[in-house]
């Protein structure tokens, strides 16, 4: 799993249809301190984190096809969690 | 799912029997500074070197596309099929605020 931070979505209207309806968040990776670490991953998010929003994505492909449903879906990262912040950047 | 740029198409002409008649993108990955130039600039390269994905949306050259890649790459298919990077979204907007 990554920590990450969520800085932007995508809007794609062809797709694969098990992406139907689920929103595609831009997160990069960051290390502890919080610089940027590699480039940006897209993920399905299913717990509307916010802009600026610390993130853990998980690349487990079979926990992302059993959430959206789709034994046969090729998605592959999920956000799975978001990260206990006072404000972006501020970790309680 | 990772964001690149649709820089050409390859035809097979020899393959493994599961990838004939496939469609193939020649794509170079985004970097973090394409993304805040967004769609509409002129196509460019990111540091990462370029890979060649399974398509079946359609995608064409200079389209930004997004990709998986890894064991879910083959997931789609029916029989087994040695595919590691397949198109999973054609891109119609990216909206990005990088935080400073």
């Amino acid at each position: 799993m990554l920590l990450a931070r969520v800085e932007g979505n995508v809007v794609a209207t062809r797709k694969h249809p098990s992406y139907e309806g689920w929103r595609l968040v831009i997160c990069q990776p960051i290390g502890t301190t919080g610089e940027a670490e590699g480039s940006p991953q897209i993920a399905i998010d299913a717990y509307g984190a916010g802009m600026h929003q610390q993130v853990i994505i998980s690349s487990d492909g079979l926990a992302s096809r059993k959430a959206v449903g789709d034994d046969k879906s090729p998605v592959r990262w999920m956000v799975t969690a978001v990260v206990d912040e006072s404000e972006p950047g501020k970790r309680i | 799912m990772k964001l690149g740029t649709v820089i050409g198409r390859v035809t097979l002409s020899k393959s493994v029997d599961s990838l004939k008649g496939g469609r193939f993108l020649v794509v170079s990955p985004f970097s973090r500074e394409q993304f805040e130039r967004g769609l509409d600039a002129a196509a460019s390269f990111g540091t990462d070197p370029s890979l060649v994905v399974y398509d079946n949306l359609g995608g064409g050259v200079r389209q930004v596309i997004g990709y998986e890649e890894g064991r879910e790459a083959a997931q789609p298919f029916a029989q087994p099929t040695p595919v590691d990077a397949i198109n999973a979204a054609l891109v119609d907007e990216i909206f990005y605020s990088p935080f400073k």
